[in-house]
């Protein structure tokens, strides 16, 4: 009996399990085709029911906004009325002041989608889509609007009506059948990231280091704390979980840029030292690091949830109490033979290793408290707010999208001035469409390469619909039968993410061109005009990216490492007070715009990479080092000595990372050593509290390191010279 | 009550300022539910915050015509 249940259970098993695989994949996919399904079907009978000009309009909209998670769907569809509502009240600005003039109307058109393209590279996610519908809206308002002026008021309304239909059957639908929270989706993203980065920690060793730094796992970690950033603001809009939570949430992200960081700039320290420095000092830097990696598993494995990370935060609480007396322990143990450069490289490393500590400690102290529901205020009374990832991007690169988006309307435009072509209208619609959507893409050329594959696709189900299956349609049941297939097909493109393009190309041409609006409205001329329009103009847009080449050219990177290095310029010479989490947010943003895709890993990238790490790694120990300088106190002519050297350092680094060459590297290496000589002298010490003395010495000879490293950024354009050992501790 | 208003000279559907009013109620209602914590006591909330704003939409609308 017993034996025959247990065979039972184990022929059920595989069943069983591929039941739970399909509930976890599948199921969503369809789950969700059918919620797009429902709403398109919702917003398309209200808009018939309230006899709008075009219900085209609603069912686009729930296209467009509709996507797994509610709160993207409200964020979304918040940032899309918005856009279309700037959109539509500029439309009717130019209309009434150039509504006779075609060619001046075209022109100030122009110049607005140039603009909006602009904001849309300026912004990121929901913000940079509400600048492109402000841009294509005023083609689908003020276009029509020329042609029959009196009518603006009238297409402006109807348009935002229907807007407003497709966002509320679009929300409500997302909100009610089967929601699929944005907590979840946060939950395993910081679980997750916490389990890669302690993956990361625990395969550090001394045989690793000497290997070159793996840019993917770089890569992932910086487009990690940008999406995590949109999740966090997207489940804002949910409203479930408690403003405290949010915050942590936010601290979690600020914290986990800083470990990161940290545990690179000590990969990096380590790496160095195992190169050039005694092995004594890096196997002793090794031993107070090795029982972190017992300290941050637990069974052998990394930590999966935030009850477990509670442990842990405990364990390295302790571990850090007990840090300071190793680290003399440690000191005492090291041979005599050492000379003062190695000793620093000691004092340097284990400088880094606290400070490493102290970040993960606090970044696993916030991961354990997300757990406790019951609000823990404590941290978030005293905490300062986390600096806020701002915007930072290229003005030149900016600009040029924007001339690229004006071009585009102006080619199409042209073709409908000069060809007299009917469907003019329908190609700046399109054109302007595709040119703007797309240009905050991280590889814009390919996209439109799917857009127009998707273009083709829903021209054919367009065709089918409107000339087979709308004739024989009778009644709403049949209406909603002949738009199902395409739309369900749609759908299901947009949920893989290989082949989303094509998903909304089909989407954005079917719903455009469907054949009906209050009765049955296809005609196979203008149905055959359009569909070339259509063609024309995405491949317009198409060979524009290609021409203005902004993302993956060779251009655009040399001008963000340029961008990149100015960050430290800055921090070497702006005014104080410098935040070291803000120069991460920047260089962090810089990266991402460049490449919001994770699998990009080609030489050219490796170099962005390398900036990007030499800029956080230099970038914080400058500020650091003049946070310390504040400290040095100019009541005697010997300290303003030493102050005038270290501003020396600074500005030479500046120098160094403005424009790259060897001679200013030495003379960037001269200045600090001159710098660690001068803090030798028994005079000034005396005047220096012990612990400024240490850290000013160590943060110098940190920067020094860095500087001389053969392997960094710097040595593409600055080479180091052969002789190198001489200049570098003639000191 | 006139089934239509004046805004600006465009006559606009009285209609649609009490959804604009029955939006704002209900964001507040939503806001004071979840400081009392009613939502505990609530099995599908999205349900229940959409069930309070048609009742609120159809009472308003009611009292218009």
């Amino acid at each position: 009996m017993a034996a025959s249940t247990f065979r039972k259970s184990r022929l059920l098993l595989p069943l069983r399990s591929a039941l739970r695989d399909w509930r976890r994949e599948d199921a969503q996919t369809f789950i969700y085709i059918i919620k797009v399904l429902i709403a398109c079907l919702l917003a398309m009978w209200l808009s018939l029911r309230f006899e709008l000009d075009q219900p085209r309009t609603a069912m686009l909209t729930v296209a467009i906004v509709m996507q797994s998670r509610t709160g993207m769907v409200f964020a979304k569809s918040y940032y899309r009325l918005l856009g279309s509502i700037v959109g539509i009240i500029v439309s009717f600005v130019l209309v009434a002041m150039f509504a006779q003039e075609r060619v001046l109307f075209l022109l100030s058109m122009a110049i607005w989608i140039g603009f909006c393209t602009a904001g849309s590279m300026v912004f990121r996610h929901h913000q940079s889509y509400a600048f492109v519908l402000a841009g294509y809206t005023i083609c689908i308002v003020g276009l029509p609007a020329t042609i029959y002026p009196e009518l603006t008021f009238s297409i402006g309304v109807t348009r935002i009506s229907e807007i407003m239909i497709g966002l509320i059957s679009a929300s409500l639908i997302s909100d009610l059948i089967f929601p699929q929270r944005m907590g979840e989706v946060l939950t395993a993203a910081v679980r997750r990231r916490f389990k890669d980065f302690s993956d990361l920690l625990r395969s550090m060793s001394i045989e690793k280091i000497s290997g070159p730094s793996s840019i993917s796992a770089t890569l992932r970690i910086v487009s990690d704390v940008f999406e995590l950033e949109t999740f966090r603001a997207s489940s804002g809009l949910e409203n479930d979980e408690s403003r405290a939570y949010r915050f942590r949430l936010s601290m979690l992200n600020s914290e986990f840029m800083s470990v990161s960081t940290s545990f690179h700039t000590l990969e990096q320290l380590l790496r160095r030292q195992h190169a050039t420095g005694h092995p004594v000092v890096v196997s002793a830097l090794f031993n107070i690091y090795k029982p972190l990696k017992e300290i941050i598993s637990i069974d052998n494995r990394s930590v999966n949830t935030e009850v477990e990370a509670q442990q842990i935060a405990a364990a390295l609480k302790a571990f850090r109490a007990t840090l300071p007396q190793q680290l003399s322990a440690i000191r005492k143990n090291l041979p005599d033979g050492l000379i003062a450069v190695e000793r620093l490289d000691f004092e340097t490393g284990a400088e880094l290793l606290q400070r490493f500590i102290d970040e993960l400690y606090a970044y696993t102290s916030t991961y354990a408290s997300l757990s406790d529901e019951n609000t823990d205020n404590r941290k978030d009374d005293i905490a300062e707010h986390p600096p806020r990832l701002g915007m930072h991007f290229d003005p030149l690169a900016v600009s040029l999208a924007g001339v690229r988006g004006a071009l585009s309307l102006g080619a199409m435009a042209c073709l409908w001035i000069f060809a007299d072509w009917r469907s003019g209208v329908e190609a700046i619609t399109i054109g302007i469409i595709t040119s703007t959507l797309f240009a905050s893409s991280p590889n814009p050329s390919k996209t439109v390469k799917q857009f127009i594959i998707g273009a083709l696709l829903g021209t054919v189900l367009v065709y089918l619909c409107n000339f087979q299956m709308l004739p024989q349609a009778q009644g709403f049941l049949m209406l909603s039968i002949a738009v199902t297939p395409a739309i369900a097909l749609a759908a299901w493109l947009t949920t893989r993410p290989a082949v989303a393009t094509i998903g909304s190309g089909i989407f954005i041409i079917f719903l455009m061109h469907i054949g009906f609006n209050s009765a049955y409205s296809a005609n196979p001329i203008v149905f055959m005009n359009d569909a070339l329009a259509d063609l024309l103009a995405i491949a317009t847009s198409g060979i524009l990216y290609a021409l203005i080449d902004l993302t993956t050219s060779r251009w655009s990177r040399v001008r963000v490492s340029k961008a990149l290095r100015e960050l430290v310029v800055s921090a070497c010479l702006d005014a104080l007070p410098q935040h070291p989490a803000r120069l991460e947010a920047r260089a962090r943003d810089l990266i991402q715009r460049l490449s919001s895709d994770r699998h990009v890993a080609d030489t050219q990238d490796k170099e962005v990479i390398d900036w990007l790490l030499s800029t956080l790694e230099i970038g914080r120990a400058v500020i650091e080092l003049r946070d310390q300088m504040n400290e040095v106190k100019v009541s005697e002519v010997r300290d303003s000595a030493i102050r005038q050297q270290l501003v020396a350092c600074l500005e030479s680094i500046a120098e160094l990372y403005a424009s790259p060459s060897t001679s200013n590297r030495m003379l960037a290496i001269a200045a600090i050593n001159n710098a660690a000589t001068m803090l030798e002298d028994i005079a000034i010490i005396a005047n220096l509290t012990q612990f400024t003395h240490h850290q000013l010495l160590t943060m110098l000879h940190f920067i020094r390191c860095a500087l001389l490293d053969e392997d960094s950024a710097l040595s593409l354009q600055a080479p180091m010279p052969s002789n190198r050992q001489d200049i570098a501790y003639a000191a | 009550m006139p089934r239509e208003i004046a805004l600006l000279d465009a006559l606009v559907p009285t209609l649609l300022f009490a959804f604009l009013i029955s939006v704002f109620l209900s964001w507040a209602l939503d806001w004071l539910f979840a400081r009392v914590g009613l939502y505990r006591h609530i099995w599908y909330r999205a349900l229940f915050r959409f069930a309070v704003f048609i009742c609120m939409f159809s009472a308003l609308g009611l009292l218009i015509y």
